[in-house]
């Protein structure tokens, strides 16, 4: 690991894990743009690399990762981006860039499960932990209202992490006993909690949380009214100042992952969409699922915004007993189902895993046709991942 | 690089191999200027280029096909010869290059055309005919030269000796009596008296334009030592095209500066604009309508003074003695603008390309006799965009400008009313 | 010159008889020379010519027909939207198909969404007018405002306003690309429907074809349309005022406003922008070199020299400027406090706030790129370079060394070598070297310079826009990936087999290199003969 503060960059190799990511960082008043919740133990790498999204809504410029190095298939080694000078890193070059040489080699790897090649470190883009943070609760149960709200605020540059979570997976995340705080919560959480933290920077951190509230203030009573953003969440006392330490850093190693303490397992199904159409898509799954006998008040869900609003990450939860083969078999399913019929509803499954890559890849003939004529490139005899995506 | 002998001379397109070797093809000749650009409708400003999309018909490629011809790389075609001419010389392409750089684009037009006729290749056939009518009957239309003056009305009095000359042009005296009567009775509302030139023949605009430079500066000396003998100190014009060629192309021809021709050259809306300011000319009667104006690009962007220059051309292109280039800042946008605001009535609205992006007529400089359907094509655009502002009335400052809209007005079944500022100006004074 | 007559009918059914010519009078019109970006040089006068024949098709499926047509009869094309691009962007080879894509002009925006939909006929200040008119913004590239918006997002595109959104592949949404063989090819959500908002992949993202860094010129397809993410603004409106050649846009001063700070030293310089981008502020930060002033002030090339000629080493080592453009994107109290913690930068910094004239000349229309020509009539960006703050610094330094070698016929800098920035807030650096000539002059030092700049790279191991088709492939190839120019040609072979589209690309430079002969001295690199596979 090479933490690079003056370029507010850090190197890290596969091996590289959350918590030590974090920690590292954090002695030197440094943090990662994170995904929601990435367990400790998962490597940083592989979360870039799939391009989970993160859940601060401050860039402007797209995503943390920066220049990668792979071995290709055929067995070389190759740098891409800036980090491609001969020599790196003992270079000037420090591998800012992630694009080139000569073409962006680094969007074939990314996404792509493993069947391209395997990257074995990567730059990110890191930034200054906030000097003050206020965490912004309001409860929600329209989320069109809700998405109303976004579209106005996000693009005036307010707030740091920015999420939409509903009552059952707020209630996982937060929850300390099983299952009993699981359970009030889930009953007492409105339908949505929208989760907005200001904060103030390096400098004049006061100022800065002041416009953001001030600003808020204005659109809330000029134009938004029903959003009740507080600093609190009525009958949830706390919860703000825990979000935030969850959300800052990565699920602690020795807790069961929060997805898979209610049953034991879960199966997410997530996509990009149009935030207009999340609420569409929720009505989706909840006609869907009680057609397979699973409860539409089960059903977790978490809409992440993406750079002011112009599109979002949302994400279906389904929970299930592992142990029971009937109730896999249902989510299975269940899963496929609201894939379908989301996909129908133009939901965009960018990184579709297991057999939503065959959905996926039949509607986008020409795209699949064009990916195996790359792939054939970099890995002509297919040794990589075979099977996975559509290859 | 030894330095090189240069100067502005038209006659000689050897004068403009730098100006058109240094293209850089920004298609800022092409495009409204990036900081007026209204958007993605009514985006350019050359007429040409929008009428036929090959970029050889831009001054960007006229520049590139240019150095061909001027070394000798290119035989005039029909082709060619279409390029060159189908295009009304609006001098968008010069004020939109001189935005940023200092390279001739409208005198390596002019010199191109010159080179046409010297090389026998030029003019168009319909040019030849003009030039045919004006040799003859000292009019474009070949119509009597008799009958120039049967525009005048009893109702107009005409000083016999007086500063100012009102120097009517052959579109107003032969198409737009209207014109030249509205003119006439302003001058006369304002309590200032005019002569007319005794023998008013053609200013020579369609020769000079179309390259016929031999045929034109004879003209030119005709027609400025007539005025001389009148003794006027001031020249009016109504024509925006016969403004240009007397305050611009008469000197350039003769190789004199504009402050040196022994008279001032004025626009009637220059005139105007004064005299209600000054109080002696009052319009007081309201004309209601929602109005938009067109700026007739004689007297915008090709309206500059003209100041003759020869010099050498040495290291980085630099020219010594220096040279203060021509690039529109003297064209006549305000006082037009003054008149109509002044107009009781008059709902002035300004369209997307205004000043020096306004969009050409399409008509002048030779365009509407040899390429009518360019002529259309600009005229109905332009329409389009009057329409875009919701105006019911639109306004411009030439003869040209009036007929190729009204004409094309009517074919299109476009409901607009189209007149000149005189008429408008007489309307609100007399009633 | 000429196509086979058949290919020419079966053009001519595509778009009709008015949108196709090989007229000689009409191609010539298309030359790439003798003026513009990078032209006056070796590469524009060996290897470039004007077309056989120009088509202007008028949407995606008139491109891949003719694409198709072209791959039948093993007709080579280049494809092109302004050609402001200079000598890449135009014929290299003979009996050669331009395909002029300047009517593929359509327009749409998404105004809640941000983001706009454009035809490759597209160029930025009628974006930018548009998305202004909606509350947004977009970067419009140093190649100015006359720039089509997709030639310049699949090649360059940055300006001081990238130090918010600073690369700008990241800015392609769902995008429509004939492929060189003539399939298309739909990316991002563009490849499932109708609705271009979203541009990643399914799995693997084949955005990356579009251009590595810098752009592949047209030789890996064309593209036809293409969803771009707009910026969000603030509401106020830019009025423009003046008569040309004096135009500018009038500031709404509390939402947006250009404040110049002179520093102390170029070390206060860079640091100034260090501390900007860890502040996470600002909405454009450059440096601002002398002669871009000069030029600003200057009515022409004489007046320019005048002011110039004044200037010296030791003038140039003592004027440090930092230019930030502020943005009031929350709110007045948000540019307020924007103005605040600069102002504390500057003022730790010793940096004096200078008066600045509250309008915009240049870079949010970019109305003014085409005044780099004015000084000496010839111009290029020899390199410019997206890594971070500092490599940009030692970057400059290395740069400024080898350029005094080629001063003259280069113009004289006095050791200030170009324009430098920070990007996407500070995570990454921006430094462009601008060069100027007098193409009548002997040229033979500025191709000789180019191709040095390159070595000196790679010596330096610096990263560099002179990679793909603007330098030999040969020679960056083996030092940067390493070999990246292997994989780009199996890309290249994958994907355009014939090598009919903008042949010789990507080893156009190779080419100039093996073909002139007074680049021969310089050639100390291995490569093998450059294939003509058509």
């Amino acid at each position: 690991m090479e933490i690079d503060v003056d370029n507010r960059r850090v190197r890290i190799e596969a091996g590289v894990k959350w918590q030590q990511l974090t920690d590292e960082l954090a002695k030197k008043g440094m943090r990662m743009i994170m995904p929601l919740l990435p367990p400790a133990g998962r490597s940083v790498l592989t979360d870039y690399l799939e391009r989970e999204v993160p859940t601060n809504v401050v860039y402007d410029y797209g995503e943390p990762m920066q220049s990668l190095e792979v071995v290709w298939p055929t067995g070389e080694i190759f740098r891409m981006g800036s980090a491609s000078v001969n020599g790196y890193p003992d270079s000037a070059s420090k591998g800012a860039n992630p694009s080139g040489p000569g073409i962006d080699f680094y969007r074939f790897v990314q996404g792509a499960q493993g069947t391209m090649g395997v990257v074995t470190w990567l730059n990110l883009k890191i930034e200054s932990i906030p000097k003050i943070d206020k965490v912004f609760l309001a409860p929600v149960d329209d989320l069109a209202y809700a998405q109303d709200f976004l579209y106005r605020v996000l693009p005036r540059r307010i707030g740091q992490e920015c999420l939409l979570l509903n009552n059952v997976d707020l209630a996982a995340i937060i929850a300390e006993k099983w299952p009993s705080d699981f359970e009030s919560l889930r009953a007492a959480l409105p339908p949505w909690t929208l989760v907005l933290v200001v904060s103030g920077l390096l400098r004049r951190p006061e100022e800065k949380i002041a416009y953001e509230e001030n600003f808020l203030k204005q659109v809330v009573r000029n134009e938004f009214r029903k959003m009740e953003i507080q600093d609190n969440l009525p009958g949830v006392p706390g919860v703000g100042r825990k979000l935030l330490t969850l959300l800052r850093k990565p699920w602690p190693e020795d807790n069961t992952y929060w997805k898979n303490v209610w049953k034991g397992s879960s199966q997410s199904l997530f996509f990009i969409a149009r935030p207009s159409a999340t609420p569409l898509y929720a009505d989706i799954v909840k006609k869907i699922v009680p057609q397979y006998g699973y409860p539409v008040n089960d059903v977790g869900m978490y809409i992440q915004p993406i750079e002011h609003n112009r599109a979002c990450h949302m994400e279906f939860t389904f929970f299930y007993n592992p142990a029971n083969a009937a109730d896999k078999a249902r989510i299975g399913d269940l899963y496929r189902n609201v894939a379908i019929s989301l996909l129908n509803q133009g939901a965009f499954f960018s990184r579709p895993y297991g057999e939503l890559a065959a959905m996926m890849y039949e509607r986008a003939s020409g795209y699949t046709m064009a990916l195996k004529r790359l792939k054939k490139v970099f890995d002509p005899k297919n040794i990589m991942n075979p099977g996975n995506l559509c290859f | 690089m030894p330095k090189k002998q240069v100067s502005l001379d038209v006659r000689q397109l050897d004068n403009f191999v730098y100006d058109m070797s240094r293209c850089i093809k920004c298609k800022g000749c092409y495009w409204v200027e990036h900081t007026y650009m209204p958007g993605v409708n009514f985006s350019t400003r050359c007429p040409s280029n929008t009428w036929n999309d090959f970029d050889s018909y831009g001054a960007f490629g006229k520049m590139r096909i240019g150095m061909a011809v001027a070394e000798g790389r290119l035989p005039w075609t029909p082709k060619l010869l279409e390029i060159i001419y189908a295009d009304p010389l609006c001098g968008a392409c010069d004020v939109g290059c001189k935005r940023n750089l200092d390279l001739e684009i409208e005198l390596s037009l002019e010199a191109l055309r010159v080179k046409a006729v010297k090389d026998g290749a030029g003019p168009m056939p319909a040019h030849k005919k003009v030039a045919e009518n004006i040799a003859k009957t000292h009019n474009q239309f070949g119509s009597p030269h008799e009958s120039r003056k049967k525009w005048l009305s009893g109702d107009i009095q005409v000083a016999s000796k007086t500063d100012v000359l009102y120097f009517v042009g052959c579109s107003a005296s032969y198409l737009n009596p209207e014109i030249a009567r509205a003119t006439a009775k302003i001058l006369n509302a304002s309590g200032t008296p005019f002569m007319l030139m005794a023998d008013e023949w053609c200013c020579g605009n369609t020769l000079y334009s179309v390259g016929m430079v031999d045929e034109a500066q004879a003209l030119a000396r005709r027609n400025i030592d007539a005025v001389k003998a009148t003794g006027a100190k001031t020249v009016i014009l109504s024509c925006a095209e016969g403004y240009r060629m007397w305050k611009a192309d008469y000197p350039k021809m003769l190789n004199v500066a504009t402050k040196d021709l022994g008279f001032q050259v004025m626009h009637l809306v220059e005139f105007a604009d004064a005299m209600v300011k000054k109080g002696t000319l009052k319009p007081t009667k309201p004309v209601n309508a929602r109005a938009a104006y067109h700026d007739s690009c004689s007297i915008s962007r090709l309206a500059d003074s003209w100041t003759p220059w020869s010099g050498e051309r040495g290291w980085m292109g630099t020219v010594s003695p220096a040279l203060k280039r021509r690039r529109g800042t003297e064209g006549l946008y305000a006082p037009p603008r003054n008149l109509l605001k002044a107009i009781p009535g008059i709902n002035f609205v300004e369209m997307p390309r205004t000043r020096e992006n306004a969009f050409c007529c399409g008509a002048g400089r030779g365009t509407k006799e040899a390429f009518p359907q360019l002529a259309s094509f600009s005229a109905k655009h332009r329409l389009d965009e009057v329409k875009s502002v919701g105006a019911e009335l639109l306004v411009s400052a030439c003869p040209w400008c009036k007929n190729n809209f009204a004409q094309v007005a009517k074919e299109t079944g476009n409901s607009v009313k189209v007149m000149d500022i005189a008429e408008l100006i007489l309307a609100s004074v007399k009633g | 010159m000429a196509i086979v007559k058949e290919a020419y009918k079966a053009l001519e059914a595509i778009v009709g008889p008015k949108y196709i010519s090989d007229d000689p009078a009409i191609c010539e019109g298309y030359r790439s020379g003798p003026g513009g970006y990078e032209s006056g040089l070796g590469y524009e006068r060996v290897m470039t010519k004007i077309p056989a024949v120009v088509i202007l098709p008028r949407n995606t499926e008139e491109v891949q027909r003719i694409v198709k047509v072209c791959n039948r009869y093993k007709v080579p094309y280049v494809p092109y939207s302004t050609g402001f691009y200079g000598p890449r962007s135009h014929c290299h080879v003979d009996n050669e198909l331009l395909v002029d894509l300047k009517r593929l002009n359509d327009f749409e925006i998404d105004e809640k969404h941000f983001y706009a939909v454009v035809g490759s006929g597209v160029v930025y200040s009628p974006l930018q007018e548009e998305a202004m008119k909606r509350g947004a913004y977009v970067v419009i590239g140093g190649g100015g405002a006359q720039a089509s918006v997709i030639a310049n997002l699949i090649g360059d595109g940055w300006s001081p306003l990238s130090h918010r959104i600073g690369l700008p592949h990241r800015r392609i949404l769902g995008t429509e690309v004939v492929l060189p063989d003539g399939e298309l090819l739909k990316l991002g959500t563009l490849a499932v429907g109708e609705d271009p908002f979203w541009g990643d992949g399914i799995g693997p993202d084949l955005r990356g074809l579009l251009r590595g860094y810098t752009g592949l010129r047209g030789c890996l397809g064309i593209v036809t349309k293409m969803a771009v993410k707009l910026l969000p603004f603030q509401p106020e409106r830019l009025v423009p005022t003046g008569i040309s050649p004096n135009t500018a846009l009038a500031l709404p001063e509390k939402r947006v406003k250009w404040v110049n700070y002179q520093m102390p030293s170029k070390e206060a310089q860079v640091k100034a922008m260090f501390e900007i981008g860890k502040a996470e502020v600002g909405g454009a930060v450059t440096k601002v070199p002398l002669f871009w002033r000069a030029i600003a002030k200057a009515e022409s090339k004489e007046q320019f020299w005048e002011i110039w000629g004044k200037e010296n080493a030791d003038t140039i080592k003592n004027f440090h400027i930092v230019r930030v453009l502020f943005i009031g994107f929350t709110s007045e109290e948000q540019m307020q406090y924007d103005e605040n913690v600069i102002g504390d930068i500057m003022k730790e910094l010793g940096a004096i706030t200078r008066p600045t004239k509250p309008s915009d000349e240049s870079w949010i229309k970019n109305a003014d790129s085409a005044g780099m020509w004015l000084m000496c009539g010839s111009y290029v960006s020899v390199d410019y370079v997206i890594e971070t703050l500092s490599q940009a610094v030692v970057h400059g330094n290395s740069y400024a060394d080898l350029k005094w070698k080629y001063t003259p016929p280069l113009m004289p800098d006095y050791g200030d070598p170009g324009w430098f920035q920070s990007f996407e807030l500070g995570h990454q650096g921006y430094s462009e070297f601008l060069i100027y000539w007098d193409q009548d002059e002997d040229t033979t030092g500025v191709d000789h310079f180019y191709l040095e700049t390159s070595k000196m790279n790679i010596k330096n191991r610096y990263y560099t826009s002179l990679l793909g088709p603007h330098q030999p492939l040969y020679l960056t190839g083996p030092k940067y990936g390493p070999n990246y120019h292997q994989w780009l040609l199996k890309i290249k072979d994958e994907f355009d087999p014939l090598w009919v589209s903008h042949p010789p690309v990507p080893l156009a430079h190779d080419a100039f290199v093996d073909k002139a002969e007074w680049m021969k001295p310089l050639k100390d690199w291995e490569s093998p003969k450059i294939p003509t596979k058509y």
